[in-house]
């Protein structure tokens, strides 16, 4: 927002430089964004937060010079000579919808002549940016960007019955704007209606009917308060922002109404002629502007600053910003807060305004960097970390040790992508968004498949001969019976081509790298899972399965169905399902003996998982077994058609003594025999 | 015994000719070999020698066979010792050649600098609160004192679902959840995913943020500005200054947006900067009022401090990455490049 250091200069003497006064008003909380030569004069853009309403405005700004520089604030002149007719006599105004406009003040000025402005006028509008329009109109943004106050002014003569109505837009009613649109209304919309139609809406724009135009003799000049919600449900729904609207929305002073109409009339009568009538409207709700005051406590001050804010000083800087300070103690004081504040001191529940937001006064003007740094003491640790933040970061761990670059992609995905990958909750749908970027991120992704395989694909288009990846984050799936939608945390894995080189010893990753990733996995968060063979969306039928724990699904991995390029390999586990393992402590001593290898080589057919030849190991597990291993698959030479040899070494070893070749030879045939009658190869 | 002592010195000039293992050999079997030794020949000579010169006849035939010998092992000796040199030397390897390494992954960039957060924290005390990324209007505006209908909402471009849920546009609710429940004291950061419907260059519609919240009897804005300071000279270099301007957020009063001394030209003035010696880099204040009594926490007895800041701009200037949508491309060439 844009401010004229000459202007500003009216108001209070500005003893220090552009770039001082810059810093200073920074330090305050009006961020100067930067400050640009204007002929003779300096523009400062000032970046002004949506709670500083009264600041939006030459004066207000004017108001936090005078305290910081400790100068008086030169207020305009307001009150116009009157001439004799009263203005009850030339119009009425009447407030139908209270909670859209609690106030509204309205002025006569007869027998003015339009026409251009003075030059005093029309610099100062250009000093801001602003385009010389004619001397009414010039007017009324004048006092807009002096004191805050929006105004509208009116051609009297074209207002039917020559009043004013202010109320609900009726169904159906339109309004053609000064912008020359015509707007269709709605009964949430606040209209300024004269007799028969609407002539203005409410803080946002008024009508193009009702426009000062060069003919225009009488006007009526508006100064009202709007309700914040319902400017800013007329300006969306119409797509439309003005200077008024932005002020109206954030909350514009309610006490300005008067003085606003008032400056306005006496410099149009200045300005363009005319005589001012007697009085003005001035009609509110009850009770408006409420007053708001509350408590000051200095030394609860002092101890929520953390540091000593001597009281001169606070009491100054107060009652320069237009807040009445009483004393009520020693070092406590009732204070007042201006109507130009009333927005940004939203009560207590009892009505009165938070201690915090007179605190801040008074520390934004002693200044942050006045306050020492210092450090609260620590009872100790706060909480600590939980079974999950423990489980995700191993998981992270583990599978960036394992060669896997961990990747992040959007929550949202398409339709298409989203149904290209099965769902941990297939009875769950897709949760749209109302209001996506475009169609390719319209829905929250319910698996973190589809990324990864866009993933891998980009990598392999860029010629990368590997790829694997991962990705730990959220799905969404609908739950209606709870207050969000239910939201588990997946880690996915895809990988795929050829890892190192001859000399690194390469490996072309295939499903069972990726099993082993998936397996590790398991180990370290000390579960079992099973893979059981199943039919997926996007993945390759027999090359693909469910992935069990305690009989509960709790993810899958296979091939990626659809293949550009190198085959791609890809798993999906719910962190949930990984949780609660049983991650024992507990170690076992070797033996102290010497242990006996044994090597068998079973043929069987291919039908034959090696899930069954293994559960039979276990079940007739021989004394002294400490371990097995499935160490070649051979099918070719030698090998009957429709079969495979699978070669399984074992290691025998007793905590107690050492064993004799003998005994193992008796067991391992045993073995063999029950591992032969089940599963061996029948011509 | 001229015979004996031609003997010896044809040996010496013979010995000292023999310069590798198969000359040793030849000298060996020429010498004292079993046979046709001529140590052996001169031994069996002794039966032509007069009786009366056998006895010293013998002797030096003898001294000439131990001569002969001692000779014969030193030169093998050295012999081996030098073939072994060479059987080493032979089995030398390029050591300059590439090591065969471990097949590492990486994590990624805006994961590292939260986790280097979280540990900095968690040195200062504060725990990780974590919740749902698709909120309820209440907890994402409402309880953090964002009125209905209010422009403070136009600043944080919203993505609704059609469930009537909507994207969490900061951690903040995450905040919300922790202070309804739990009692103070409370040290919490709130690290995660954060949605915003703005697309540009410049931004992403999903990015990452991590809040600090602590509530006690007893904080002050001078705490604030301790933890601020210990907090961003732990993660930035540890002559790090900070400033506070006053700034305004519907959920902290006073509010401050924070700059730190910029870390390319270390508060010199450079591009980066645009010449002023500052980075902005975060919003901070003390927790409002309002959402404290939201929350059922008495604001007349506890205070609160707060603050919030992009992880991912903040790994953009660790990792120099000029544009946040880097993160979200998942090119493995540069993920792979990210350690540490």
């Amino acid at each position: 927002m844009l401010f004229s250091k000459s202007w500003l200069a009216e108001y209070v003497d500005l003893p220090e430089s552009t770039e001082e006064i810059s810093r200073r008003l920074t330090d305050v909380g009006l961020a100067i964004e930067g400050t640009e030569d204007h002929g003779e004069d300096v523009r400062f853009d000032v970046e002004v937060t949506s709670n500083r309403v009264d600041c939006m405005n030459h004066l207000g700004v004017a108001r936090e010079l005078a305290v910081i520089y400790g100068q008086p604030l030169r207020m305009p002149p307001v009150a116009p000579p009157e001439g004799v007719e009263r203005v009850g006599d030339a119009t009425r105004v009447d407030i139908e919808d209270e909670e859209g406009c609690p106030r509204f003040v309205a002025r006569v000025v007869r027998g003015v002549k339009i026409g251009p402005s003075p030059d005093w006028l029309r610099k100062r509008l250009e000093s801001i940016g602003s385009r010389s329009i004619n001397n009414v109109v010039d007017v009324t943004n004048f006092i807009l960007w002096e004191m805050g106050q929006p105004l509208h002014a009116y051609d009297l003569a074209k207002l039917e019955e020559h009043r004013l109505v202010v109320r609900r837009a009726r169904e159906g009613e339109t309004l053609v704007t000064l912008d020359g649109v015509e707007r269709k209304l709605d009964p949430e919309m606040l209209v300024i209606a004269d007799a028969v139609r609407p002539v203005g809406l409410g803080g946002v724009m008024g009508g193009a009917d009702s426009e000062v135009t060069d003919a225009t003799t009488d006007i009526l000049i508006e100064g009202a308060h709007f309700d914040r919600r319902r400017v800013r449900v007329a300006a969306r729904a119409l797509g439309m922002h003005t200077d008024a609207s932005h002020r109206f929305e954030r909350g514009a002073d309610p006490g300005s109404c008067l003085d606003g109409v008032t400056r306005a009339a006496r410099l149009i009568a200045e300005i363009a002629g005319g005589t001012v009538l007697a009085g003005a409207i001035d009609v509110r709700r009850a009770n408006f502007p409420v007053s708001r005051s509350g408590r000051l406590d200095l030394d609860r001050l002092d101890a929520f600053a953390g540091a000593p804010i001597p009281a001169a000083d606070s009491e100054r800087w107060l009652t320069g910003l237009g807040f009445g300070v009483t004393r009520a103690g020693e070092r406590l004081w009732d204070v007042t807060v201006p109507t130009w504040r009333l927005y940004d001191f939203q009560p207590r529940p009892d009505g009165s305004a938070y201690e915090q937001d007179l605190f801040e006064e008074s520390i934004r003007h002693f200044g942050f960097a006045n306050i020492p740094a210092a450090l609260p003491g620590i009872p100790g640790a706060d909480a600590p970390r939980t079974p999950r933040q423990i489980l995700r970061e191993k998981v992270r761990d583990l599978l960036a040790a394992s060669g896997y670059a961990e990747t992040v992609s959007f929550s949202f995905q398409s339709p298409e992508m989203d149904a290209a990958f099965p769902s941990l909750r297939p009875e769950a749908k897709p949760m749209p968004l109302a209001n996506p970027l475009s169609d390719r991120y319209s829905v929250m992704r319910r698996s973190l498949l589809p990324n990864l395989v866009e993933v891998a694909r980009f990598n392999q288009r860029r010629g990368l001969p590997a790829v694997r990846v991962f990705e730990i984050a959220t799905v969404f799936y609908e739950n209606p019976s709870e207050k969000v939608p239910d939201q588990p945390e997946l880690v996915a894995l895809i990988c795929g081509g050829i890892v190192g080189s001859p000399w690194q010893r390469e490996v072309d990753l295939d499903l069972f790298d990726l099993k082993g990733a998936v397996e590790a996995l398991a180990e370290v968060a000390g579960v079992r899972l099973e893979a059981r063979p199943a039919a997926l969306t996007g993945l390759l039928e027999g090359s693909s399965a469910e992935l069990v724990r305690d009989g509960k699904r709790i993810g899958w991995f296979g091939r990626v169905a659809e293949e550009e390029g190198y085959p791609l390999y890809a798993a999906e586990i719910a962190l949930d399902g990984l949780e609660g393992g049983d991650i024992s402590l507990q170690v076992e001593a070797p033996s102290r003996f010497p242990g006996i290898d044994a090597d068998l080589t079973l043929t069987h057919s291919v039908e034959t998982a090696w899930a069954e030849i293994d559960r039979t190991i276990a079940g007739h597990r021989p004394a002294d077994l400490v371990s097995w291993e499935m160490t070649v698959r051979y099918q070719g030479q030698g090998v009957p058609e429709g079969a495979i040899n699978t070669t399984v070494h074992f290691l025998y070893n007793s905590p107690e003594r050492s064993l004799t070749q003998e005994e193992v030879n008796e067991r391992q045939l045993a073995l063999a025999a029950e591992l032969q009658r089940r599963f061996g190869w029948k011509d | 015994m001229t015979q004996i002592d031609e003997l010896a010195s044809r040996f010496e000039r013979e010995a000292a000719a023999a310069s590798d293992r198969a000359a040793w050999e030849e000298l060996r079997v020429r010498w004292i070999g079993r046979k046709q030794g001529l140590v052996r020949a001169a031994l069996d000579g002794i039966k032509s020698v007069e009786p009366a010169e056998r006895r010293a006849y013998g002797e030096a035939v003898n001294r000439l066979k131990e001569t002969v010998e001692q000779r014969l092992a030193g030169m093998d000796e050295s012999l081996a010792a030098r073939e072994r040199e060479t059987a080493r030397r032979g089995a030398a390897v390029d050591v300059t050649l590439p090591g065969r390494r471990p097949s590492l992954g990486s994590i990624h960039p805006v994961t590292r600098v939260v986790r280097e957060m979280t540990q900095i924290f968690g040195e200062l005390g504060y725990s990780v609160a974590e919740g749902p990324e698709a909120e309820t209007d209440y907890l994402n505006f409402g309880a953090l004192n964002f009125p209905a209908d209010h422009p403070a909402r136009d600043t944080q471009d919203t993505f609704f679902l059609r469930s009537g849920h909507l994207l969490r546009t900061h951690t903040s609710p995450v905040q919300i959840r922790t202070m309804l429940s739990r009692k103070p004291p409370i040290r919490v950061i709130c690290p995660g995913r954060v949605y915003r419907n703005d697309n540009d260059l410049r931004h992403s519609p999903m990015f990452h943020q991590v809040e600090l919240l602590a509530v006690d009897e007893g904080l002050t804005v001078g705490h604030l500005k301790g933890t601020l300071l210990a907090f961003l000279r732990r993660l930035f270099a540890p002559d790090t200054e900070i400033r506070l301007r006053p700034s305004f957020f519907p959920f902290t009063e006073p509010s401050a947006e924070v700059d730190i001394t910029c870390q390319i030209c270390k508060g010199t003035g450079c591009p980066t900067c645009s010449g002023t010696g500052w980075m902005e880099l975060l919003g901070c204040g003390m927790v409002d009022p309002r959402v404290l009594d939201e929350c059922g926490i008495d604001p007349g007895r506890y205070s609160g401090f707060a603050f919030g800041m992009g992880s991912d701009r903040v790994a953009m200037n660790r990792y120099n990455i000029p544009n946040i949508r880097t993160f979200f491309d998942n090119d493995e060439r540069l993920l792979r490049q990210v350690r540490g």
